[in-house]
């Protein structure tokens, strides 16, 4: 996969084959339910059932518009044979942001941070380790030639 | 002539807000670069003041961004936490 910074300030990612494709897809499925993150992050206010009721669906919310949003584009960029799939900068939060909270879930998950040696480590948890490299590769590019200059 | 009378002075019933402070808390996923974009544009700090404040968050575990009225507060930790940073509030000591 070749991800390339456009000329109009935006990024190409360019998938060479299936296993590219199928990575671009578990975005969205690492993502899982995005309430869990509005959730969490609400713990940190304590009890406090105003946070609950008028905060957390609004993040809710944005996080849902997050993960739809890079789900949809990838899809529609397969079923329509494209070459790339384009981020426009105004598009970068959604595609960062729904990166993050794919990272974030699988962290919550397999505590991949947390880990020091994956070689003898089981198959899934290698293959949450990659793609969260992989994510991780993705979010320095959109800050580097694209968020960054925001 | 009329005798003189002492008015007492009305006790005054102003109590001054205690100040909440916004923390943010370090985490193993959000990266440094993107913690210091978000103080950035939520505070609206200086690239060299949001860089000290992201590096008091990495290396202490938590920093103090930013301290006043608790309505403010509120509004500070739900951009917070619409940029996916671990945060919360708390009365300044």
């Amino acid at each position: 996969m070749n991800v390339i910074p456009t000329l109009e300030g935006g990024l190409s990612i360019e998938p060479e084959n299936a296993a590219d494709w199928m990575v671009l897809d578990s975005i969205s499925t690492d993502i899982g339910r995005p309430s869990h993150l509005a959730e969490s992050l609400a713990g940190l206010m304590g009890d406090d059932s105003e946070w609950e009721e008028l905060v957390v669906p609004d993040l809710e919310q944005n996080f849902n518009v997050q993960c739809r949003y890079v789900q949809e584009a990838v899809e529609s960029a397969r079923e329509q044979n494209s070459q790339a799939i384009f981020i426009k900068a105004h598009n970068a939060d959604k595609w960062y942001g729904a990166l993050n909270q794919a990272r974030m879930s699988l962290q919550a998950r397999y505590d991949i941070h947390g880990l020091d040696n994956f070689e003898d480590a089981p198959e899934e948890l290698r293959s949450a380790h990659f793609r969260d490299r992989f994510y991780l590769t993705l979010q320095g590019v959109l800050l580097e030639y694209v968020m960054g200059n925001s | 002539m009329p005798s003189p009378t002492i008015s007492k002075k009305a006790k005054s019933s102003i109590q001054t807000d205690v100040p909440w402070s916004v923390l943010v808390l370090d985490d193993p996923v959000n990266l440094m670069s993107y913690v210091t974009i978000i103080l950035k544009r939520v505070f609206g700090y200086s690239e060299e003041r949001a860089t000290t404040l992201m590096m008091e968050i990495h290396t202490s575990g938590r920093a103090v961004v930013w301290t006043g009225a608790k309505e403010r507060a509120e509004f500070y930790v739900q951009q917070l936490h619409g940029s996916q940073l671990k945060s919360t509030m708390e009365k300044s000591v």
